[in-house]
């Protein structure tokens, strides 16, 4: 079957009325809870997959689907109004998207990520339906090697996020680095650091810590600021509810960048939609006219991000569909589903379960659709969050940030945690220490270490593998080019400064 | 003189990471570098320990040669911000006997009160309102776990 | 129509004698919480809602099973929670392997399995040695004289060092003398891309993952690790058949109460989990998933699983991973 007679045949299944309307329940639950935090996509579809035991495997999977990218539509939500990030995938737009709210632009802010989601969605879905067999067997390319220089070039990111004080930068990225090797060793089963806590052998879930770190910490940083900082501005009117067209502008780029790096990077099975949003903000800064606004409420700061994490989503199918192999926790659910409604997902699908394959790849494009039309209205719904008094949304955002935490894995250790990454987050704010730079190496450290660990069990110790493949060696030079980057910056000022002392 | 450079946040921040990354790397110590079949679980550690501990000197060192001031601190915000913290952290270990929704309210009622200066009757509805609110949100519309005490709620 | 029931009643009083020393005075009052020690869509999570779902389906018992997740530290959050609730008559918990080795290289892991209640075995997870369809090699034997020719330069992917892959990759190693790399990958995505990529030459996998890629012509299994041949793969012979004599290293999952608990609790989960492995939608399951269903009671569990943990215990210690209990 072709491409275009297969999504001809998808959209026959995907438009009979009773697959639109489980589409639409799966993107309508998906943005529910990747709006409220305490109930990921992954334990939602886990929760409802008894329920569609009795559907058909075609109205199942797109269900299921519609609950997976439907929550990353979601997840932007809580992370620009309030700084709680509810998905990994959203840590990242909290950064500008926060800022943009801060600056009375939650409205445009808001917007933005629904219009990046969708294009980059779309995009993703578009590379999923034409690319998929050639992009699989690039992502089989991916070796250990390939993905520590993946992870080297996102540390390097640390150089752009780090504010005026790389020192400060980089000490915050060593911590995170620290916090995430915390737990047991997956090599030799040894424990690290976890003095003597049970609970710390399987290390701290990184949601908890970002929830920490900037939403317990804003809230203290804003009672410290006391009257000076008390209500965010929340301009009235319309126009100041959605995105202006300078803003839209000024993302284009961003949506391609963002489209492309979450594709390309979701198809890897070692690679989350975290790691491909911090990559897309990285390139996105890094090719920017104006890095200085970055952090402080850029509109591309909210739109590459947004972007990737959506488009990974049909990045992340690629391997699922074609090939039988899952990428992450929410696609190996939907991939043990498959095996429970009697379809066997593996690189025969695609030819056996046309109905499978094609149904949920045209219910994708539907699903975009609707997941615009039903975020859209809601931006100037959300932005009046904002106008509670400080008195009662604090409250709220404390409470949310407790649900959050504790939903994760449901035990009241996560609180504790979190308690003590608010602190740590409000000292590190205090001391003009950048935060972003910790959850980067708390993100890529683990994984990082890992493929160090294992190119070297591979090659018998023997370093020259890090370097052979071309993938691998192009992306370690721009890696220590972005790395030495600031050096170079600060020998050109005081070259500078030394001619212009001497004229 | 000496005085300011122990105050300096920048200073103190620089020891007390300098002191972690020993520690990090005196932990390492105890496990293996490089086993039989390739790194072992101290080889990452060491080398960000040692890291943390060059950096971590790079900062106290620029710190004190620049001389640099720190910039004046509201001491009284810095307070209203840890009694914020106190609250919180309080009312989160008392989930572990009252359950979410009593340590909720008691939070809301204390942070509604105390912190943001509201009269003690509004800082009571807002405690309310907010807690019933969220119970109906999470366990009742969506089925979400909350912590429990010895209420049963 | 009076003269059908007489059978149906002489087959219902035949099935409670059968069920002798199981005369459940015990009878579950509160929804009975069922633990697993991974998140939400885990292996672990998703066989323990099928089980749910069938008590449930068949109404085979007066109350609700709910399934609570309590995940972190491979099985330690699981087994401290279930151990929290000594005597409680009801919670029960579904054990894998991990449980038995959790508490043999961790320090702070300090619940053991066999000081719960077990009170059954429901399965054992087969699993095949694959390679790339392209692979020179035909046979394990072929594997493992290459190895011996080249040491260190063949590869598994695998998971942590506690995991079957690994264990049997020891016990091999052991009897033959060969040796070759294991890389640890935290996923079963990564370990299949890893083989699919060629960046491996050869790994264990469950069945019904392999099955696809078998059907698709790029895995060829060369051997299984299993007591006897799976039904979908009559022409594969098992290691030992392959000519490595090494015990067999089971997969197993099975449930597990309070510590404790009852025994006649216990005797009235036994039965009700044997009456789930009876319900023809287990049996489907079963089949589907390829898995070996024999149920074992009990009685038999306990002496098992202490028998089953010295044989972990050697094979760990010859692995270098360091045995604390």
């Amino acid at each position: 079957m072709d491409i275009f007679s297969g999504l001809l045949h998808g959209f026959s299944v995907a438009l009979q009325p009773a697959n639109l309307f489980w589409c639409f329940v799966g993107c309508f639950l998906g943005t529910v809870v990747g709006i409220l935090p305490g109930l990921g996509p992954a334990a939602t579809i886990a929760l409802l997959l008894p329920l569609t035991f009795k559907m058909d495997p075609a109205s199942g999977i797109i269900m299921l689907a519609g609950i997976y990218y439907g929550a990353k539509y979601g997840g932007s939500t809580t992370s620009i109004l309030l700084n709680i990030p509810g998905e990994s995938s959203s840590v990242v737009t909290c950064i500008d998207g926060h800022a943009m709210a801060r600056n009375g632009r939650a409205g445009p802010a808001l917007g933005i990520a629904a219009i990046a989601s969708f294009v980059a969605g779309s995009v993703g879905i578009i590379l999923l339906t034409v690319l998929a067999p050639p992009v699989a067997l690039f992502a089989l390319q991916f070796s250990s090697p390939e993905y520590f220089a993946l992870m080297c070039l996102g540390l390097a990111l640390v150089v752009l996020l780090s504010g005026p004080s790389l020192i400060k930068g980089l000490l915050s990225l060593l911590l995170g680095l620290w916090l995430t090797s915390i737990g047991t060793d997956l090599f030799t089963a040894q424990s690290r650091f976890i003095f003597g806590q049970p609970q710390l052998l399987g290390g701290m879930d990184f949601v908890v810590i970002a929830i920490g770190v900037f939403a317990i910490a804003e809230v203290m940083a804003s009672i410290d600021a006391g009257d000076k900082a008390r209500m965010l501005p929340v301009p009235k009117g319309l126009r100041n509810l959605l995105p202006s067209w300078e803003e839209l502008k000024a993302c284009r780029f961003a949506f391609v960048n963002g489209s492309i790096t979450g594709f390309v990077i979701g198809v890897l099975p070692g690679a989350g939609a975290a790691i491909s949003s911090f990559i897309a903000y990285g390139i996105e800064k890094a090719f920017s006219k104006h890095p200085e606004k970055f952090g402080h409420g850029a509109p591309e700061g909210v739109a590459a991000p947004e972007g990737a994490n959506n488009a990974d989503s049909g990045g992340a199918l690629v391997p699922l569909l074609t090939l039988g192999i899952p990428g992450g926790g929410t696609t190996a659910i939907m991939l043990s589903a498959l095996v429970l409604w009697g379809v066997k997902p593996g690189p025969l699908l695609m030819t056996e379960s046309p109905d499978v394959f094609w149904g949920l790849v045209a219910s994708m494009y539907i699903g975009n659709v609707v997941l615009l039309i039903l975020n859209l209205p809601m931006v100037p719904v959300f932005a009046q969050i904002l106008r509670m008094p400080v008195h009662i949304l604090f409250p709220i955002i404390l409470g949310i940030a407790l649900v959050g935490a504790y939903g994760v894995s449901g035990r009241l250790f996560d609180i504790g945690l979190l308690v003590g990454f608010g602190l740590l987050g409000y000292v590190m704010v205090k001391l003009k220490y950048p935060t972003p730079p910790l959850i980067l190496g708390f993100v890529l450290g683990d994984a990082m270490e890992r493929a160090l660990r294992q190119s070297l069990t591979m090659s018998q110790g023997d370093l020259s593998i890090l370097v052979r493949g071309w993938i691998s060696a192009t992306m370690l030079i721009l890696a220590i080019v972005i790395l030495l980057l600031p050096l170079f910056g600060r020998f050109n000022q005081a070259r500078m400064k030394a001619i212009a002392e001497g004229g | 003189m000496s005085k300011d450079i122990l105050r300096n946040g920048d200073v103190l921040s620089g020891a007390v990471l300098a002191a972690l990354g020993v520690y990090i790397f005196m932990e390492s110590r105890h496990w293996v570098y490089y086993g039989d079949d390739g790194p072992g679980p101290a080889f990452f550690p060491a080398w960000y320990g040692v890291a943390m501990v060059v950096l971590s000197l790079a900062l106290m060192v620029t710190t004190i040669r620049n001389r640099t001031k720190a910039e004046a601190t509201d001491w009284a915000g810095v307070r209203r911000a840890l009694v914020a913290w106190a609250v919180f952290a309080i009312c989160a270990a008392s989930m572990f006997w009252l359950g979410f929704f009593v340590s909720f309210a008691i939070l809301t009622f204390f942070t509604v009160a105390y912190v943001f200066r509201q009269p003690p009757l509004t800082g009571a509805i807002i405690a309310i309102c907010a807690a019933a609110g969220f119970y109906v949100v999470f366990p009742f519309a969506l089925s979400v776990q909350l912590p429990t005490g010895v209420f049963g709620f | 129509m009076r003269r059908c029931w007489v059978p149906l009643l002489a087959a219902l009083a035949l099935l409670t004698a059968s069920a002798g020393p199981a005369q459940a005075q015990f009878k579950p009052v509160r929804t009975v919480e069922f633990v697993v020690h991974g998140g939400p869509g885990s292996g672990n999570d998703v066989f323990a809602r099928q089980l749910a779902t069938i008590i449930e389906q068949d109404k085979l018992a007066p109350v609700r099973f709910q399934v609570v997740n309590k995940p972190g530290g491979g099985s330690t959050s699981a087994a401290g929670y279930v151990v929290s609730k000594k005597g409680d008559q009801h919670v029960i918990a579904c054990f894998t392997n991990i449980w038995l080795l959790d508490p043999l290289v961790q320090q702070a892991a300090v619940n053991r399995l066999h000081d719960m209640s077990p009170i059954a075995r429901l399965v054992v997870e087969p699993a095949l040695v694959v390679v790339l369809a392209d692979s020179p090699f035909k046979t394990l034997g072929q594997f493992i004289e290459a190895a011996k020719a080249n040491p260190g330069k063949l590869r598994w992917s695998g998971g942590s060092i506690t995991s079957r892959e690994n264990t049997v990759r020891q016990l091999l190693m052991q009897v033959t003398g060969a040796r070759w790399q294991f890389i640890s990958f935290p996923s079963g995505g990564e370990r299949l891309a890893a083989l699919l990529g060629g960046h491996v030459e050869m790994m264990i996998v469950d069945p019904s993952e392999a099955g696809e890629q078998i059907r698709a012509g790029k895995f060829r299994a060369i051997a299984q690790v299993s007591e006897r041949r799976l039904p979908g793969f009559q022409d594969i012979p098992t290691i030992k058949e392959a000519g490595f004599d090494i015990p067999n290293v089971p997969q197993m999952r099975g449930v597990v109460g309070a510590p404790g608990m009852s025994a006649e609790a216990v005797a009235y989960y036994e039965d009700l989990f044997f009456k789930v492995s009876q319900t023809p939608a287990w049996k489907k399951f079963i089949e589907d998933s390829q898995l070996d269903g024999e149920f074992v009671r009990a009685a038999q569990v306990k002496p098992f699983l202490l028998s089953f943990e010295e044989t972990l215990r050697d094979i760990l210690k010859v692995a270098g991973a360091k045995v604390i209990r």
